[in-house]
Parts: C-alpha cells; sequence; structure tokens
C-alpha cells in the first residue's frame, strides 16, 4: 500500500486542480478548505514515504507495469521525497497565509483559478521530483511553465502581462535546449530513463564524446535559464516582483529551486561526476556562482521597489546553492541542500511579511518603510528575522548554511570562494539593514513612535511566525535536518 | 459573415467533419491517429462553427460551463480507468493484466482500455480547442 | 568518405541545428513580439525533427502491424510518439504567447518589444 502513495499524491493534486471548477458556484471557502484537506493528507503521506524510505531503502514503481525501457517509471528515494515534503510544508504555510490575504490584486471571480494553477502547480513540481525519465521531466517542466506564467499574468495589470511574456519566451528557449539535449542523449543511448540513460552515457562516453558534450551543453545551459542562473537571470526580478505576494513567495522559495533539483539530478545522476569533472562543468559553474552572488546584491541594493530586490536577491541566493553544486563533493552538496532549505523558508517569510505591509499599507518602496515597525509589529519582526538570516547572523538557518559552504570550500580547497561568501554577507547587509533600521528606528512623517498596530488576520499571522520561529528552531538544531540531507545527497550516487 | 453559401456549406459539412473526428478517435490505436488528432478535428468544426455563426450563437450551443465539465471530465475519466489498475493489480494504468479484454489485433475493440483512454483524451481535447478559441476571440480589441 | 557524402548522410542533423539557430536568432534578436513567437515554433520544429530523425530506420515502414508480413522492419515509434507530446506543449506554449500579446497590445498599444520597454522606464520614472 505504501509504495502506491506517490502516484496517490500526485492524483490527489491533479484530482483537486480537477474539482475546482465542478463546484465554482458553491462558495469559495469550501474550495479552500477542501484544497488545505488534500495539502494536509499529501504531507501526512509524504512522512510516510519519508518514513518508509529511511528504514527500508528506496522503490521503484512502474506505471502501468511496463518495463523501464519502454514505460514511465518513477524513483522514490530519500532525495525525491525529502524535497517533495519540504515543498509540501512550505506551500502548506504559503496557503493559508494565502486564504488571509484574498490573494493580493486577484480579481474576486479569479479565486478559483488561482487555486486551480496552484494545485496543478504542485502536481508537477512533485512529479518532477519523482520521476526517473527524462522526457517526462520535460513534460512536467512544461507544466510548471504554464502555470507559473499564468500565475504570474493573473494580476491582469500592464506589467504583469510583459513579465509574463519575458518568461515564457525566456524559458521556451530554456526547455526546447533541454528537449534538444534529450534528444542527443536518445541518439546514442535509446533509452529515456534516467538510469539506463546513465549507464549508455558511461559507456559510450570514449565513443561519442562530441555528442555528450553538446548534450550537457544544452541540458545545463536550458535549466540554467529555468534556474535563473546568473547570466540568465533576467526574467526573474519583473516576474517574481509582479506576481501576488503569495505567489511570489511560491515561486520564489520553491519552483526556482525544483529546477536546480533537476540540475542536480541530470549533473549526478545522468552524466555522473566524472564526466562532468572532465568537461570542466564544475570550474564554470563556481565562477557563474560567484559573479551572479556579487552582481545580484549588487543589482538589489540599486532597487526601489521592494520586491523586485527581493528578487535580485534570490539571483544571488541562487549562486550560492549553484555555489555548493559546483564544489561537486558530499559536503558541497550537502551545503546546497540545505541553503535550498533555509533559502526557501527565509524568501518565504521575507515575501510574507513585505507582502502583509503591501496588503495594509499600499507601500511598495524602500524609502517608505519608516516606522511601519510600530504598527505592523509582527510582520516586520519576522522581516528582521529572515533579513538577518539572508546576511548570515549566529542563531538562524543562514548562518548555518554559509558555515557548511564555507566548509566545503576549505575541503575543496578554494580560499577564493570564502572570500565571495564573506562579500556577498557584506553586500546583503548593505540593502537589509536600512529597511529594518527605518522600520524600528526612524519616526513616521505623520506619527511619533507610538505603537499603534494594524489588525492582521490570523490566517496571516500565523504562518509569518511559524516561519519565523522555523528560521531560528533549524539555525539552532541544524544537526537532524544535516543528516537527512546527507542520505539525500548519499541517494543521489 | 452574411454568407448564405458559407452557411449551407458549413451546416452540411461539420456532421462529417465531427463523424470523421470520431472515427480518428475511435481507430486511434489501430491507425495513425488518437485522442489528439480526432479531438482536434472535432474541435475545429466547432471554430468553424463560431467562425460562420458568432460568437454568440456558438455560445449557445457550446457554453464555457460545458466545456469546463468537459476538460475536467476528459481527464477524471483517464484518471479513474487509471485507478482500475492501482486497485486490480497495485499499478497505476494498468492495460491487459487490470482485465481489459486485448481482442483481436487490428480491430476496433481491442488493446485493453486504450480505446476508452482515446475518448477522455478527445473531449478533452475538443473541450479545449473550443474553450481556446473562445477566449481568445471574446478578447476583443479595443 | 568526402565531405560531401557525410554532409549528405547528415543532413537531418545539420538541418535540424541549422533551423535552431534561425530560431534562437528569431526569438533573441526580433522586437515584434509575433516574430519572436514565430522563433520559439521554429526551433520547437528544429527539436522535433532531430527527435524524429534519430527513430528512423533504413529500409523500414510505419508501425503497423501488418499480419500479412510478419517479418517487416518497423521504423522506431516512440520518437514519433514522444514528439506528439511535444508539439501539443508547443501548441499550447504558442496559444498562451498569443493571449499574452493580445493583452499587451490592449494595454499598451503596440507590439513592438523596444517601444514596450521605452514605455516601462518611463513609467518606472514617474
Amino acid at each position: 500500500m505504501i509504495t502506491q502513495l506517490p502516484i496517490i499524491n500526485l492524483l490527489l493534486f491533479l484530482g483537486m486542480a480537477l474539482i475546482i471548477p465542478l463546484f465554482k458556484k458553491r462558495s469559495f471557502s469550501l474550495t479552500t478548505n477542501l484544497g488545505l484537506g488534500v495539502l494536509f493528507l499529501v504531507w501526512i503521506s509524504s512522512i510516510v514515504l519519508l518514513y518508509h524510505v529511511i528504514t527500508e531503502g528506496a522503490f521503484y514503481y512502474q506505471l502501468g507495469n511496463y518495463d523501464r525501457m519502454l514505460g514511465i517509471e518513477l524513483l522514490i528515494n530519500t532525495f525525491s521525497v525529502l524535497f517533495s515534503l519540504f515543498i509540501v510544508s512550505l506551500v502548506i504555510i504559503i496557503y493559508i497565509y494565502s486564504t488571509g490575504d484574498a490573494t493580493e490584486g486577484v480579481a474576486e471571480k479569479e479565486y478559483g483559478r488561482y487555486y486551480i494553477l496552484l494545485f496543478i502547480l504542485l502536481f508537477a513540481m512533485l512529479g518532477i521530483l519523482y520521476t526517473n525519465d527524462l522526457f517526462n521531466t520535460y513534460v512536467f517542466m512544461e507544466i510548471l511553465s504554464i502555470t507559473t506564467v499564468s500565475i504570474i499574468s493573473i494580476k491582469r495589470k500592464k506589467e504583469n502581462y510583459t513579465a509574463a511574456f519575458r518568461y515564457v519566451m525566456l524559458n521556451e528557449v530554456g526547455s526546447l535546449s533541454y528537449l534538444f539535449g534529450v534528444a542527443l542523449l536518445y541518439m546514442i543511448t535509446g533509452y529515456t530513463n534516467i538510469e539506463l540513460v546513465s549507464e549508455g552515457v558511461q559507456s559510450g562516453w570514449s565513443l561519442y564524446p562530441a555528442n555528450i558534450l553538446t548534450a550537457i551543453g544544452f541540458m545545463v545551459t536550458g535549466i540554467g535559464i529555468k534556474a535563473a542562473i546568473f547570466p540568465f537571470h533576467i526574467w526573474l526580478p519583473d516576474a517574481h516582483s509582479t506576481a501576488p505576494s503569495s505567489s511570489s513567495a511560491i515561486l520564489s522559495a520553491v519552483v526556482v529551486k525544483v529546477y536546480i533539483l533537476i540540475m542536480i539530478k541530470i549533473l549526478f545522476r545522468v552524466f555522473g561526476i566524472d564526466i562532468i569533472q572532465a568537461v570542466h562543468i564544475p570550474t564554470v559553474l563556481l565562477v557563474i556562482a560567484s559573479i551572479g552572488m556579487i552582481m545580484g546584491s549588487i543589482f538589489a541594493i540599486a532597487q526601489t521597489d521592494v520586491k523586485r530586490m527581493l528578487g535580485y536577491s534570490s539571483v544571488a541566493q541562487i549562486g550560492y546553492i549553484v555555489m555548493g553544486i559546483g564544489m561537486v563533493s558530499m559536503l558541497g552538496l550537502q551545503a546546497a541542500f540545505f541553503h535550498i532549505f533555509s533559502h526557501g523558508l527565509m524568501k518565504a517569510a521575507l515575501f510574507l511579511s513585505v507582502g502583509a505591509v503591501i496588503y495594509h499599507k499600499k507601500i511598495r518602496n524602500v524609502n517608505e518603510f519608516d516606522g511601519i515597525g510600530f504598527q505592523m509589529p509582527v510582520a516586520m519582526f519576522v522581516f528582521s528575522i529572515a533579513a538577518l538570516g539572508m546576511i548570515g547572523v549566529p542563531l538562524t538557518t543562514g548562518f548555518i548554511s554559509k558555515l557548511n559552504l564555507g566548509l566545503a570550500a576549505l575541503d575543496a580547497g578554494q580560499v577564493v570562494l570564502i572570500v565571495v561568501l564573506i562579500v556577498s554577507g557584506f553586500l546583503n547587509a548593505l540593502y537589509y539593514l536600512p529597511i529594518m533600521i527605518s522600520a524600528f528606528l526612524k519616526d513616521n512623517k505623520d506619527q511619533q513612535r507610538v505603537m499603534r498596530v494594524e489588525k492582521i488576520p490570523k490566517t496571516m499571522l500565523v504562518p509569518l511566525v511559524v516561519l519565523g520561529g522555523l528560521i531560528i528552531a533549524i539555525g539552532l538544531f541544524p544537526g537532524e535536518l544535516l543528516s537527512l540531507l546527507e542520505a539525500a545527497a548519499l541517494s543521489l550516487t | 459573415m452574411n454568407d448564405i453559401i458559407i452557411k449551407s456549406i458549413t451546416r452540411l459539412i461539420i456532421p462529417f467533419i465531427q463523424l470523421y473526428g470520431v472515427y480518428i478517435i475511435l481507430h486511434g490505436h489501430v491507425s495513425p491517429g488518437g485522442g489528439f488528432a480526432g479531438g482536434a478535428m472535432i474541435g475545429t468544426s466547432l471554430v468553424l462553427y463560431t467562425l460562420v455563426f458568432g460568437i454568440d450563437k456558438s455560445k449557445q450551443k457550446f457554453s464555457h460551463r460545458v466545456s469546463e465539465y468537459a476538460e475536467s471530465g476528459g481527464i477524471l475519466l483517464y484518471v479513474s480507468l487509471g485507478l482500475i489498475g492501482i486497485v486490480i493489480t497495485g499499478s497505476f494504468l494498468t492495460n491487459i493484466e487490470a482485465g481489459f479484454p486485448i481482442g483481436n489485433p487490428g480491430s476496433v475493440l481491442s488493446g485493453g482500455m486504450i480505446p476508452l483512454l482515446m475518448v477522455g483524451i478527445g473531449i478533452k481535447v475538443a473541450s479545449t480547442f473550443i474553450t481556446l478559441f473562445h477566449t481568445l476571440i471574446e478578447e476583443e480589441v479595443v | 568518405m568526402s565531405f560531401l557524402d557525410a554532409l549528405i548522410d547528415h543532413i537531418n542533423y545539420i538541418g535540424a541545428m541549422a533551423l535552431f539557430v534561425i530560431g534562437l536568432h528569431t526569438v533573441v534578436t526580433h522586437s515584434n513580439l509575433i516574430k519572436r513567437i514565430m522563433g520559439i515554433n521554429i526551433m520547437g520544429t528544429a527539436v522535433f525533427l532531430f527527435f524524429v530523425a534519430i527513430g528512423n530506420v533504413t529500409g523500414g515502414v510505419p508501425p503497423i502491424i501488418d499480419q500479412t508480413n510478419p517479418d517487416a522492419v518497423y521504423i522506431n515509434p516512440l520518437p514519433s510518439v514522444l514528439i506528439l507530446t511535444g508539439i501539443v506543449v508547443v501548441v499550447s506554449i504558442t496559444v498562451y504567447s498569443l493571449s499574452l500579446v493580445i493583452r499587451i497590445y490592449e494595454t499598451h498599444g503596440t507590439i513592438d518589444q523596444e517601444e514596450i520597454a521605452k514605455m516601462t522606464s518611463e513609467d518606472r520614472d514617474q
């Protein structure tokens, strides 16, 4: 029975998305409650799966009992289950918030559509993690990009359309490049199943190096565009800043991470460490990551719109994750995984707290945050925790991930990377600290520093507090998570 | 468009297009074609109707509500056929092993549940085509 | 084997690659949004052509079981089936981006990328 859980998870999300249009006439709260129920069911089943995988080991699931040479195969190992659990938990928190915030800026009759898109998004993300097939990954990736772009353009404003158009163009270039890579691999191996392709690639490396080299180039570039790795980041700030706040949180904290996870899967499971080192992918990744970490932060300093600033900050943080991957060591991979977790938590907290401020005070400009801390103490307090985490202050998850990255860099003997880490942390402080200072220490124009707390709905407060608590809790006790992540990194090879 | 020739010919030709679409859907497993191609044909016939008789009349025949139900229903049919596989053999979308009759290769009643899946896909594709076209045509450029 | 023979033997791969680059060039350099969508379509066609060309078997027949000819050599049907999925995906992406273009024309009054960029930068300055 437990082995059926992955497909049931997928079908629950798909079914939920299909059922919403059928009872559109009914009350809206019924839809959201049912959706929450589905999310909790999947959460529980993900925990069960995680326990099962840790105690009994990974297992395969053949759709339709077809042989893996022909059919689609799901691989359920620590890597896929741990990250699907992460995605579902984070989305539950953001989902609860989105029911209170009424998905800022979305027209009332669009709510149903918003939740349809959200559940298809979840379906695609879980599918990408579970699947063990390159072409199936492509199909899920396309579902993911269509739903993402619809969520970006759901607000029906001028800038949303242009941001969505730019997103769809670049992402389509990315996914077609990926498909070209899959075609090149199919040409030499004759399979699309990741493990069979991997065997074929290892044995065919000496015969067809040009083919495999081209395939690596196409696939890494394609996924790099979709994951907004530095030179391809131009679509990210516009797309993430114009979307409704709760979906900005999902896009920035979860969706981009999924593409990075695909990249990890391709580099480590399809090609293997030997081949990617032979074609110097690690060096390329490390250089790109270092430039991205510095340039993303510099762009962020120049922004006045707070959500665009957070978008550029995501570009810099993706650099950290790519740096961890580029070290191609167990420690580096573990640090990258940990940063995926911690950046997910911190970015979600930042976007949601800023979303609460935007929802109540209608301000987006960085310079208008004077004295907000006295009117919305909880939101700004969570913002401060997350911002300190971004800077890398001890007691937060951000510190642990930087520590791990630094240790991995020392282990790899790359002292330059530690300098880059420190400079990037310093640059982060340059744009996060002014907001905190003006929120808590400056006077508002029309009123003195008196507590005039704005009423925020409980459904918005609780997720914020939970996120802030999790950032500190995991920052204090990272041991359990780190050992899980080590198991996940081991399950890749 | 108020041309009598176009209107009469459209009226005459639409049943044949749709019949051919149904034929393609049902023969998807024994000859080239299948759910997507046949569904696209049926969808195109409705697009033709919209082009000739206008969006209002077409909406009466095939409203958004209906196409929403059809779209969800098409996939739900597919998913529920897959669930039969889970219940009987423990694997999603199992075909012959889940007890679907295999029939004689080459005849219409063969291939287990594949014709049924094709019907689901056909419904889904046809309704998606018409929904897309209606949505695009309704967004009149000001 | 002379250069010409190599060229003719690999004409489908070379053609696919050329189409891919033409499409990419269109997407990146043209400022007309409709032309960029066309570029995406050309790129898609290139990938599909490449994929289908891989599945070809010299002297093969279409993979429909023919009981009168039991030892026929069939073309590999798997790439064609995969590409069917790919075509559906590109169709939906095309439709979605076309509807976005309609919306952009409604709100901006133009479908030229450079003019739109000028308008957005003016908006931001205000």
